[in-house]
């Protein structure tokens, strides 16, 4: 034990929210400083990059829509993060499972091209929970029937997905009318963009939010919910209550694939109408940071996925400005993930006033 | 003439096994004797990516190759023992540290390449002249096997020669010994009087260093040009083999290798305009990885406390 002029450090039996808060507000400073850091060895003004950083963020009306609409898929990729870590399991696929969810989209709104608007839209969505959640159970299944680890596995099936999605880009679905991988827009019908006038806000932020709620009250407030938080908890004891691990263990990644692929077609739908390979700026990943700065707390991840979206909007901003590139925002998300990892040992800890034997 | 180009196409697919396995090999062998002191560490593909920026940065300045592979082995070394910090030190989650020093070594290679190179386009990125092969008297020369065996790079060499060297310092050494403890039973190297935490931080930086090496291989013996991602997963792929090696340096050779032929397969039927789509065979390692892991899961034993923190009672 530390024992410092008659003050100790001690190890804590429970953390408080205060402290957890703290951990958080700590991690944000490190990131700030380092970002600053980061800005000076570029040689940019550190102030103004600051300065263009906020503005592109929230300075206007047209930025804050701009912000909520990068936050948008990452409230879901956020979520199905939420869900899979909860139960202590691994899934690193959410980028693939975004881009299930995306093709899924396409595929509906080209082949049913009859479909009106409701049904269409309502086809499209449940074809993407469909699609992200078989590939989020292939893991799952992998790991209860052969030990097979998630985390890698979830990984390979990222790129998998990537590379068939190219395949399908340069040749099946690419727009014969442009060079680009890209697809044909899809059909007015299969579209829900601008639903509030004057900025580009879509639809997805509506499913967001619903699925905010609906994560919510799955891992608080039903048995699954307590189930997939009793086998992060500890495995072992979750079997010996008569948990079954594979029925847990699947529902819990089928869940978290099928929330990251409404993200993917949210984006289809909401915002490009169209497939490519970069709607998705690391979406998936990114969504491990706002799971993980979120507290894995449904109402938390929207906070956090808003910054995330914010700091995005922001670099670009301070692209075009500054020139300090936009890659910077990645470097920014990797600190503030290894920053809060670090403050969150400090809620272990607490300081206390000793007397001197 | 026909004969000919078939044995010239089986030739240069055995080099090239030889040849892509390096990396693999370097990752998979250093993240072995990390794994064998019981700290899993996911953070390879991220160092992989450092390595490989650090050693085209250095060597793109300098001229110098052999400066640009000790450089990027020393990045692996920091990052390594960041990753003990965390790990070992502050006793986080294995598995959200790997991840985060993935995310954040990803982040940071993006950026400073960027920087670097601010104003050039994706058409006319820099690149260098890569290492020249080795060459050796008589054996070089001799048909067919001094190509796949003796024309090779000297980091090939150093790859293949790690298998021997670090089989014999975890089964014929003490500190080797230590390590393996270390990984099965922290408790008893305690009690020992010995430090776990040593013991891990050293497996880490030679982890780290094996990965940055491995790295610099991707652009300094193999592209001569970074782009950013340029590890495409193998840093992953590398955790995969330690699996299905069965953590087991001469076993992880073997899976290195036969992964290496896929590879050089995928590339011999792109070349040969085979009627698949390349996309298609491109994602055939990393079908192969997830069928490797199912396979080797269940014959496999990892070290006992892989992935859990060493507390004291």
């Amino acid at each position: 034990m530390i024992r410092i002029f008659g003050y100790s450090l001690e190890k804590k039996p429970t953390t408080s929210p205060i402290m957890e808060f703290v951990a958080v507000l700590i991690a944000l400073l490190i990131a700030f400083g380092v970002s600053a850091l980061l800005i000076a060895s570029a040689g940019a003004n550190v102030a103004e990059a600051f300065r263009s950083l906020l503005r592109g963020s929230f300075g206007s009306r047209s930025a804050i829509a701009e912000t909520i609409i990068q936050g948008t898929p990452l409230i879901l990729t956020g979520l199905a993060v939420t869900v899979a870590f909860r139960g202590q399991l691994w899934n690193i696929g959410a980028e693939g499972q975004f881009f299930a969810g995306a093709m899924a989209s396409y595929l509906v709104a080209t082949s049913l091209p009859e479909l009106s608007r409701v049904p269409m839209v309502l086809t499209i969505f449940l074809a993407a929970l469909i699609a992200g959640g078989v590939l989020g159970a292939i893991p799952a299944i992998l790991k209860v029937r052969f030990g097979a680890s998630e985390v890698i596995v979830t990984v390979m099936l990222n790129f998998v997905v990537l590379f068939f999605l190219s395949y399908l880009l340069s040749g099946p679905w690419q727009d014969p009318m442009s060079a680009f991988l890209q697809t044909s827009r899809i059909t007015e019908t299969a579209r829900v963009s601008r639903i509030i006038t004057g900025t580009r806000i879509h639809i997805g932020i509506i499913i967001a939010l619903i699925s905010v709620v609906v994560v919510w009250f799955l891992l608080f407030k039903t048995t699954l919910g307590y189930e997939i938080r009793a086998y992060g908890i500890n495995p072992i004891a979750s079997k010996y209550k008569g948990i079954p691990p594979l029925r847990t263990i699947v529902l819990t990644l089928a869940i978290s694939g099928a929330i990251a692929a409404l993200a993917g077609a949210g984006e289809v739908v909401g915002l490009h109408g169209r497939l490519r390979l970069d709607i998705s700026t690391g979406f998936g990943f990114t969504g491990i940071i706002v799971a993980l700065l979120g507290r894995l707390h449904p109402f938390l991840v929207v906070a956090a996925a808003l910054f995330m979206g914010a700091l995005w909007n922001g670099s670009l901003a301070m692209q075009i400005t500054t020139g300090v590139p936009i890659a910077l925002a990645y470097v920014i998300r990797g600190v503030v993930l290894v920053a809060l990892l670090a403050a969150e040992t400090l809620t272990h800890y607490r300081i206390r006033r000793v007397c001197d034997e | 003439m026909n004969n000919f180009f078939q044995t010239t196409i089986i030739v240069g697919l055995f080099a090239s096994t030889i040849r892509i396995a390096t990396p693999f090999l370097f990752a998979s062998i250093g993240e072995l004797v990390t794994e064998r002191s019981g700290v899993l560490n996911l953070g390879i593909e991220g160092i992989l990516q450092i390595g490989a920026l650090v050693g085209f940065l250095i060597t793109f300045r300098t001229g110098s190759h052999w400066l640009g592979v000790f450089g990027a082995g020393f990045s692996g070394i920091v990052l390594g023992i960041f990753m003990g910090w965390m790990v070992t030190t502050l006793k986080l989650n294995q598995t959200v540290s790997g991840l985060a020093l993935n995310l954040l070594a990803g982040g940071i290679a993006f950026y400073w390449f960027r920087v670097v190179f601010a104003d050039v386009g994706a058409e006319n990125l820099p690149n260098l002249r890569i290492f020249q092969t080795a060459r050796f008297p008589i054996l070089s020369d001799i048909p067919y096997i001094g190509t796949i065996f003796f024309r090779q790079q000297w980091l090939t060499y150093l790859a293949f020669l790690s298998v021997p060297v670090v089989s014999y310092f975890l089964y014929r050494t003490r500190v080797g010994l230590q390590l393996r403890c270390t990984g099965e039973n922290p408790r008893a190297v305690d009690m020992k009087g010995l430090s776990v935490a040593k013991h891990q931080y050293g497996a880490l930086a030679f982890g780290g260093f094996m990965a940055g090496v491995g790295g610099s291989f991707l652009t300094l013996a193999s592209s001569g040009m970074f782009i950013p991602e340029i590890q495409a997963g193998r840093g992953w792929i590398a955790i995969a083999l330690v699996i299905f090696g069965n953590w087991i340096p001469w076993r992880i050779l073997v899976v290195a290798l036969f992964f290496g032929l896929i590879e050089a397969v995928q590339l011999t039927l792109q070349a040969l305009n085979a009627n698949v789509p390349h996309q298609l065979l491109l994602a055939l390692p990393y079908l192969l990885t997830i069928i490797a892991l199912c396979t080797a899961a269940g014959r496999s034993r990892s070290p006992l406390h892989l992935g859990l923190p060493y507390k004291r009672e």
